[in-house]
């Protein structure tokens, strides 16, 4: 009886670490920049389940990967910087499998 | 006596040769679900969507307004009243005064809220006012378009509004006040006409023909809760109108139908 309960708690553990796993990938990452017009860039951040980014980490790069700058989303999923004087792109960094690449030519108001 | 008798006969004849048609206000852009964000246009037309038949006049709106909401984020209001502009709207049979605007949409859910002016419908003898709905998406990222608003009579979506494939279900519930109005009566019209807003006119070609007048206006009933459920057979927008809410509202002394009208847009599966 032990026995079973410690196979059917070890199963039970499985399926849950498995639910979690799969949980991370049952969503998608969202990422939209927009130009506000005043030489700075508000990105909004999010999942396709509605839950926040807020505190998902932000980079800016130049054209070869240089970091540009660095922060988080806010409280309401969002990350606004001036607007680089040089092409750059967006990261939206949500771990392995859930980042989002804005391209800064494609950012319009 | 005799003569009123057949007064009365022929008027009832004529009432029920007129094609069955309900009046639907509409708030209309092309697109439910929206990849980018930009600019998008606005049009409120009360009209009979589909024959693209008589389009009443709309006085000024009581209110227009927009709630965003986005993730987790608290919904935001603006106020969309100033913004609007008359135009006269060009059906099959008429023109009627209506309204637009042009909204720049984010990400996230966008719920467009109109209480209008109440109508003045001479041939029933009472006034129509038609608090309306529609749920846009940018992005794909939801918000609170589960969430009742809380217009005084309302429409509340029970699946996603703006993924609907053609042939899922819709499913709503109608509140009066906030509460489940059991038994609510809905009509339900097809947009069948597409709007064309460069012309501000509908287009003269139908997308899909009725067999026979039921099926032009076609009728079901909310459960107890108040909750309906309707299979949706074609793409495009179809309009739910839940019918007299509040039997005892009144508008300068003369009977009101207050109703909940909300659009959703279907998309085939490809």
């Amino acid at each position: 009886m032990i026995r079973f309960n410690t196979r059917f708690i070890s199963t039970g553990l499985l399926g849950l670490s498995l639910c979690f796993s799969s949980a991370v990938y049952a969503h998608t990452p969202l990422c939209s920049c927009y130009d506000n017009g005043d030489n700075t860039i508000t990105c909004e951040g999010g999942f396709s389940d509605g839950s926040s980014a807020s505190g998902v980490e932000m980079r800016v790069e130049d054209k070869s990967g240089k970091q540009l700058l660095k922060g988080k989303m806010n409280e309401d999923s969002e990350f606004s910087f001036d607007k680089p004087s040089v092409p750059y792109k967006v990261i939206f960094d949500g771990g392995e499998g859930h980042a989002v690449e804005n391209d800064g030519d494609e950012i319009v108001e | 006596m005799k003569k009123k008798i057949v007064l009365f006969a022929g008027m009832m004849l004529l009432a029920m040769s007129l094609p069955a048609m309900a009046h639907f206000q509409m708030i209309y852009t092309p697109e439910a679900a929206l990849n980018k964000g930009g600019k998008i246009p606005l049009a409120l037309v009360f009209t009979h969507p589909f024959e693209a038949g008589h389009t009443m006049d709309m006085g000024k709106p009581e209110q227009f307004f927009v709630v965003r909401s986005r993730g987790e984020n608290t919904p935001k209001k603006t106020d969309l009243l100033p913004t609007l502009k008359p135009v006269i709207w060009t059906s099959l049979t008429n023109s009627g005064a209506a309204w637009e605007t042009g909204y720049t949409a984010r990400g996230g859910d966008h719920t467009f809220c109109l209480i209008p002016d109440p109508y003045w419908e001479e041939g029933d003898g009472f006034f129509i006012k038609q608090n309306t709905k529609v749920i846009i998406n940018v992005g794909g990222e939801p918000g609170a378009w589960m969430e009742p608003v809380g217009l005084p009579t309302e429409i509340v979506p029970l699946c996603k509004p703006y993924d609907r494939w053609t042939g899922n279900v819709f499913q709503g519930q109608v509140l009066f006040n906030g509460k489940p109005v059991p038994g609510a009566e809905i009509e339900i019209e097809y947009m069948n006409h597409k709007p064309l807003l460069d012309k501000k006119a509908f287009a003269k070609e139908a997308a899909a023909k009725a067999p026979q007048d039921s099926f032009v206006l076609q009728t079901i009933f909310a459960d107890v809760n108040g909750v309906f459920t309707f299979g949706i057979p074609k793409q495009g927008w179809w309009g739910f109108a839940a019918l007299d809410l509040d039997p005892d509202y009144t508008h300068k002394g003369k009977k009101c139908s207050r109703d909940a009208v909300m659009w959703i847009k279907a998309v085939d599966m490809k």
